[in-house]
């Protein structure tokens, strides 16, 4: 208990003080992008993902150092700092082709292959664990490109990510606890305490974002956190707003595209304000759904969106509690 | 009061998906699942109702998807 009270204040002291140093070297090194939901467009850096990638690592190596080697948390560690990495070199270097992204996004799955973290049966609602042995490797591979780019794009309005990302670790701790699994809760309160930290920099009007460094370090964590707790039926609740703004996305688009492909924008921005495209051809998102029919604010839309993360939260529980064996 | 109600409309589409996502997981723990269980460990076979359970998973993806867009379209028309 006192070793995971110490790694949440670790997690929590390290993001706090560190996001406003990465904040001036994001300006620094003009690693910035536009808030576009802002009238004056701001540059904003987006160098929050190394601060959660440093006080969440950090955090759990302390926790390793202190409590001992596990090979769970291990191919944690590494699964998300592969994720990391690709994210940073898309900040840096400029977006990576949308159809080469997810193949690169499959290496940070190798980590819990290799070092044998997973368990080929995993627990569905009404019939308990069952045995996939051969596809589940294949599963582990496929999940993170998919949860990384779900998390991805979520990040899309001041502190939509932060939010979003505090509920789904409040599901997976309070499954943890009903069932007493350790790496699960010591993850989720690592991650809740960074998360928390970050939310004060990124929430609106965003001082920093989390880049893609940020949001495909979150979207590897909460892969890892599931497969290795054996909670995935939880996970895929608790990112229900995530599936439906990514598979509405991709089928409306029929098929993985970047952004800039586009020919009709989901939104559109007056004066700070944001409305959905009335174009039947606009790629369908969340925000778009939200904005259906009026004018939002960037702020108002994010409590909305984090409604939905805490009711997909609360559902999450319920469907462990309800049907799980 | 206009976005609460469009954010009640995304929280019934999440319902849906989620008693979707439920009856599913319960078709498939009587049905795929048990089967699964209790086959010889031809691969064939094993693949074959891998590919069904993927394609029951897509449907209700589509089938979510097909939802929100015609929701979508009422909404905007």
């Amino acid at each position: 208990m006192i070793t995971l009270f110490m790694v949440f204040i670790l997690s929590l002291i390290l993001v706090i003080l560190l996001t406003p140093i990465f904040i001036k070297i994001g300006r620094r090194l003009n690693l910035t992008g536009a808030d576009i939901h802002k009238p004056s467009k701001p540059s904003i850096p987006k160098t929050g993902g190394p601060t959660l990638v440093i006080g969440v690592i950090s955090s759990l190596t302390v926790y390793l150092f202190v409590q001992g080697f596990s090979t769970e948390m291990v191919a944690l560690i590494y699964s998300s700092l592969i994720a990391a990495l690709i994210g940073l070199i898309e900040d840096i270097r400029g977006e990576i082709n949308p159809k080469v992204k997810p193949a690169l996004l499959i290496i940070a799955g190798i980590p819990i292959l290799a070092l044998s973290a997973y368990t080929p049966r995993p627990v569905l609602p009404f019939i308990g664990a069952t045995r996939l042995t051969k596809i589940y490797p294949f599963l582990v591979l496929v999940s993170y490109p998919v949860v990384c780019n779900a998390v991805n794009s979520i990040d899309v309005l001041n502190g939509s990510i932060s939010f979003t990302s505090i509920t789904f670790f409040t599901a997976v701790l309070v499954v943890s606890v009903i069932h007493g699994f350790e790496y699960p809760s010591i993850v989720s309160v690592v991650m809740l305490a960074a998360l928390v930290g970050f939310a004060i920099y990124n929430k609106y009007p965003s001082r920093v974002f989390a880049g893609n460094s940020g949001s495909l370090f979150i979207g590897a964590v909460m892969v890892s956190t599931a497969i290795i707790g054996r909670i995935e039926v939880v996970a895929i609740i608790a990112l229900l707003p995530h599936i439906m703004n990514e598979m509405h996305v991709i089928f409306s688009m029929r098929g993985l595209k970047s952004a800039k492909q586009y020919n009709s924008r989901p939104i559109i921005i007056e004066n700070g304000l944001i409305t959905a495209n009335p174009d039947e051809k606009a790629p369908i998102t969340l925000v778009r759904m939200l904005s259906a029919k009026i004018k939002a604010r960037e702020d108002s839309l994010v409590k909305s969106i984090s409604l939905l993360s805490l009711y997909s939260m609360i559902l999450a529980i319920l469907t462990n509690i309800l049907f799980m064996r | 009061m206009s976005l609460l109600r469009n954010t009640l409309m995304v929280l019934i589409l999440l319902t849906i998906a989620w008693v979707g996502f439920i009856f599913i997981t319960f078709v498939l723990a009587y049905t795929l699942f048990p089967a699964l269980e209790y086959t010889d460990g031809s691969l064939t076979l094993g693949l074959l109702r891998v590919a069904v359970g993927i394609a029951v998973i897509m449907l209700w993806i589509y089938g979510w998807y097909t939802l929100t867009k015609m929701w979508l379209r009422k909404m905007l028309s």
